[in-house]
């Protein structure tokens, strides 16, 4: 029997004690070293030789992934193992440290239960880093500390045991110091915050694989001094051999992850919002593997034997072959054709995978990365929700017109493997839409269709997404259907930014119940009656049904509200979708007969309506922006900050870090298009950059109209304004 | 001067004769089919009969651009034409006002509608009738089920004892009608035992009239379009007597006061 079979083996043996079962995901800043530490992992599992661990990137499958150098999809592999004398099974999820995948990081953490945060000793806590533990807390996932690279301290900054601890203390202050303040206001967690006393941090070198904490000092008997001495006496291969980071990182996996039964009770509820006194709820909280089957999809994959592969986490019950399953969000079942789990890049195939595993399902072809499958029809899970909007866009043609249809195939695909890409079909020119998260996002997802579904195309210049915003609030204003037998009367006014979070985190949304719903908004700050009147919300916009008793009002507010959505999608400036408006219905005159207020009149009426008001709230245009971090050697900082002030950027910081200086500033993203290559002919290649999505700012009067022109240009409106925009 | 001037409810012959002469002495003409058509004959043949071409209009040509009728009524006499009449259904009262506004004189030539249909060809009062409501295609509306707007109408008419016109959904822009048998389906969900009297090709050399519980009628065709149902409300004795001769109705399943 061969090494990888008998491995299969242990870990199909070991699914059925989920006490022994730890579901991590390794989560940093981009190049901290995790797809590095995570073949460590591997070869310590004995899944890898050891040799390669390190150069491998094993669980870097694609071919992009390994010549780019870093990790793009999240990748899920189990392994095995021994911990104070038991087995182990270990299902691992590598997650990409890049902003522009950041979708799949959120995804990643709705199948885990812990979360080992990797942190360059020399760079210390990176924006990211910020961003991944905050995805993971929120999915109450808990985290562990691993310092990476601290070899370079040794031996490149040649630093001395106090200046060390120094900085390693700061490194894990800094750390400690997001979890406090992320975890504060979470009742369900007590304090996860990291030391070393406890075990829960962890030091040492990915790429020489070796590590150190306190448990493994107490094991093996080596405390830093004898590690400082080995490394620089350049033994690096005897440390390896003496202190393993695999040893280290998988102990302290193993004694502080919560297997599934700890995790489950406290993580269900703040992942689902289905009613607990259900024996379905009580399944997936006691992990059983008898009850109902709930299967969590979290990513979905292409093989090209397989087809599509549906990966994610089994909350209850137990996946296997020929079960009929409902998928939500569609209608009928799907018939799962194999069960299997991950061993590295590969598949191997298994009888079935019982609660608390992570699986991997072919067969379930209505599934994308988000959807619950259940034996039962169920609430869904909430809808896992992306940090990051859309803030760039592409069109994307096949080269010749045999390839249409699939090129069409495969984007719909591209957007059911990434639900943080947004695709638009246009069937009438061929010319699709892709939207995502940044340049490098776009340029690997054409790269992909191109390079593995073989479809040559021509892509357009990279688009900026804008949006629109009204600044102050409106008189009420009067629609009027065409047939003038129909009134709405509507104002607005713009939403808090605290409110406009709660929405965009999913904190409040219509899928939830009312009740819940209420309070989501009141503790962001709505006032109670108009959290009681909340008809609608679209995108980041609320629509308040401020109107009493009006007959009919309730068989048309379909059409009104759908009126009011194609408002928000195209707003009144350059059709570039609204954001962050409440909308109050005052009041409605509506024809007695249902065939006079149908869709022809309510449509138009309540549409031109909002636009008039958002126009009288002087709704302007906002352009996305990105922190920019620059670390640049001194001699080249003026050419770095000089990158970042001549793209209508605003330098925010700059300061000395270690032998490097770090520029921090803010830039639109517009102007970023780019900004790769130029950086890198502005610093001779000496500078590493950084860059992450900030939200939108509204942009500067004397650009408004520019702008706008601009984009009614590229998308053939009329260049000209309606009149009653006078502040533009 | 702008003329509105009814069509009536079935082919060209069905204008009344004083909107005839009218038709024919306008300068030009306009007409929206998409409130109701005639089906017993074609725009072409409207034309010929009357020796005049006609515009048609589409709502949005009617609702969001009168300005072209308006401002060639500014000048010459302009008809504007509708089947039926033109200020029932679809008020153009609108159109009418929006006229006057730019001091253009108008009247108002009546035609026969549905609404008299009902009362005439069904014996029923037509003092007896309240408030009239459509019944919409269900992919047409927003509501589940029947649209509360044609149940309360319904409800409230035979709460004070009175008959309701129910106007069977047109789609004319897809050629949609919808029947008497399908309409009944629909309020058969609501009222399967209530007596419904259905009113078929109205002012046609063949008109029909039949009344039948709504379940029964769900089951039966009734020809060509277009129709209309009739809730009856209480009955006085001599309408029960007409819609049990005229329309086939059983005595016992009405409402006789």
């Amino acid at each position: 029997m061969g090494r990888r079979k008998k491995i299969v083996q242990e870990c199909e043996r070991l699914m059925d004690e989920p006490e022994n079962i730890r579901n991590i995901a390794i989560a940093a800043h981009v190049d901290h070293g995790k797809t590095t530490l995570s073949d460590n992992l591997l070869a310590g599992a004995g899944m890898i030789s050891d040799e390669t661990a390190g150069e491998q990137l094993a669980m870097d499958t694609e071919e992009d992934e390994q010549e780019r150098g870093i990790t793009i999809d999240a990748a899920n592999v189990s392994m095995t193992h021994e911990y104070e004398g038991t087995n182990h099974l270990i299902n691992l999820i590598d997650t990409p440290g890049h902003v522009d995948f950041g979708g799949d990081v959120t995804r990643a953490m709705r199948a885990v239960d812990g979360a080992l945060v990797v942190v360059d000793a020399v760079e210390g806590a990176m924006p990211q880093t910020e961003t991944v533990l905050r995805q993971a807390l929120r999915e109450g996932v808990k985290p562990t500390l691993f310092i990476n690279k601290v070899d370079r301290l040794i031996s490149e900054l040649q630093e001395g045991p106090e200046e060390m601890q120094r900085r390693l203390v700061s490194v894990i202050n800094d750390v400690n110091e997001l979890i406090r303040g992320m975890t504060e206001e979470m009742d369900d967690i007590e304090d996860w915050t990291v030391s070393v006393e406890d075990g829960t941090v962890g030091f040492g070198s990915a790429l020489y694989k070796w590590g150190v904490s306190m448990p493994s000092m107490q094991r093996t008997g080596m405390d830093f001094g004898d590690i400082m001495d080995l490394e620089r006496s350049d033994k690096r291969q005897e440390l390896h051999e003496r202190t393993p980071l695999s040893d280290v990182v998988l102990d302290m996996v193993c004694e502080h992850f919560p297997n599934p039964v700890d995790a489950q009770p406290r993580r269900i509820p703040r992942i689902w919002r289905g009613d607990d006194d259900t024996e379905l709820a009580e399944g997936m909280r006691l992990v059983d593997e008898d009850g109902e089957v709930v299967f969590m999809v979290t990513d979905i994959g292409m093989d090209p034997h397989a087809g599509e592969i549906a990966s994610g986490r089994v909350f209850s019950g137990s996946l296997e072959k020929g079960q009929e399953l409902y998928v939500s969000g569609t209608a009928g079942k799907n018939r799962i054709q194999s069960v299997g789990i991950y061993m590295g890049g590969e598949r191997e195939e298994v009888e079935r995978v019982p609660a608390g595993n992570i699986a991997a399902v072919t067969g379930l072809k209505d599934a994308i990365a988000g959807s619950t499958v259940s034996s039962v029809e169920m609430t869904p899970f909430e809808s896992i929700e992306h940090i990051s909007e859309p803030v760039i866009t592409k069109s994307v043609e096949a080269k010749s017109m045999d390839d249409l249809p699939k090129l069409i195939e495969t984007l719909r695909q591209v957007s059911k493997e990434d639900p943080t890409i947004q695709i638009e079909i246009n069937e009438e020119t061929g010319e699709h839409l892709i939207s995502g998260q940044g340049e490098l996002h776009l340029e690997v997802i054409t790269q992909r269709i191109e390079k593995n579904q073989g479809i040559p195309v021509n892509t357009g210049e990279p688009i900026v997404v804008y949006r629109e915003q009204p600044q102050e609030p409106s008189d009420e204003i009067e629609g009027i259907s065409p047939n003038r037998h129909n009134r709405f009367y509507v104002s607005i006014e713009p939403m808090s930014d605290e409110l406009v979070e709660a929405i965009q985190l999913g904190e409040a949304s219509m899928d939830m119940p009312e009740q819940e719903r209420r309070e989501a908004l009141q503790n962001a700050g709505m006032e109670k009656d108009d959290s009681q009147e909340v008809e609608h919300i679209h995108g980041t916009n609320i629509l308040i049904d401020d109107t009493k008793g009006i007959q009919h009002l309730n068989e048309t507010m379909e059409l009104v509200i759908e009126g009011f959505e194609d408002a928000l999608n195209n707003g009144p400036l350059a059709n570039e979708p609204v954001q962050g408006t409440l909308i109050r219905l005052h009041d409605a005159r509506l024809h007695e007969d249902t065939i006079h207020r149908g869709p022809a009149q309510v449509i138009p009426a309540t549409r031109n309506a909002l636009h008039n008001a958002l126009i009288d709230g002087r709704i302007k245009m906002l352009e996305p922006m990105q922190d920019v971090r620059i670390d640049v050697p001194n001699d080249h900082m003026g050419a770095a900050s000089g990158e970042i002030q001549g793209r209508r950027g605003r330098v925010d910081d700059m300061y000395q870090e270690g032998d490097l200086m770090v520029v921090e500033g803010i830039a639109p993203v517009g102007e970023m298009i780019g900004f790769a290559s130029d950086i890198r002919s502005a610093t001779e290649g000496r500078a590493s950059w950084n860059t992450e999505n900030a939200g939108f700012e509204v942009m500067s009067d004397s650009l408004q109209r520019e702008k706008i022109m601009e984009i009614r240009e590229r998308k053939g409106m009329k260049l000209e304004l309606p009149e009653i925009i006078q502040y533009i | 001067m702008l003329t509105f001037i009814g069509l009536g409810l079935y082919d060209e012959r069905s204008i009344t004769v004083e909107g005839r002469e009218a038709l024919r002495a306008a300068d030009r003409a306009y007409a929206e089919f998409y409130t109701s058509e005639l089906l017993g004959t074609t725009v072409a043949d409207l034309e010929s009969a009357h020796d005049v071409s006609i515009e048609v209009r589409d709502r949005a040509g009617v609702e969001r651009e009168p300005e072209e009728m308006l401002a060639a009524a500014e000048s010459e006499d302009v008809a504007f034409l509708t089947a039926g009449d033109t200020m029932i259904s679809t008020t153009h009262v609108d159109l009418r006002l929006r006229a006057h506004d730019r001091g253009i004189e108008t009247r108002v030539i009546h035609g026969v509608t549905a609404q008299t249909a009902a009362s005439s060809l069904t014996g029923l009062q037509n003092y007896r009738f309240g408030k009239a409501t459509t019944l919409p295609f269900p992919y047409a509306h927003g509501a589940d089920g029947l649209p509360a707007s044609v149940t309360e109408t319904i409800d409230a008419n035979r709460a004070d004892g009175l008959h309701t016109v129910v106007y069977l959904d047109i789609k004319a822009e897809r050629g949609e009608y919808m029947t008497a048998d399908t309409g009944a389906e629909l309020l058969a969900d609501v009222y399967p035992e209530l007596v419904g009297v259905v009113v078929a090709r109205a002012g046609s050399p063949a008109p029909l009239v039949a009344a039948g519980r709504m379940r029964e009628l769900a089951e039966r065709s009734f020809g060509d379009p277009l129709h209309l149902l009739v809730v009856p409300g209480e009955c006085h004795l001599l309408e029960a007597d007409a819609l049990v001769e005229l329309a086939g109705a059983e005595e016992d399943a009405l409402d006789v006061a």
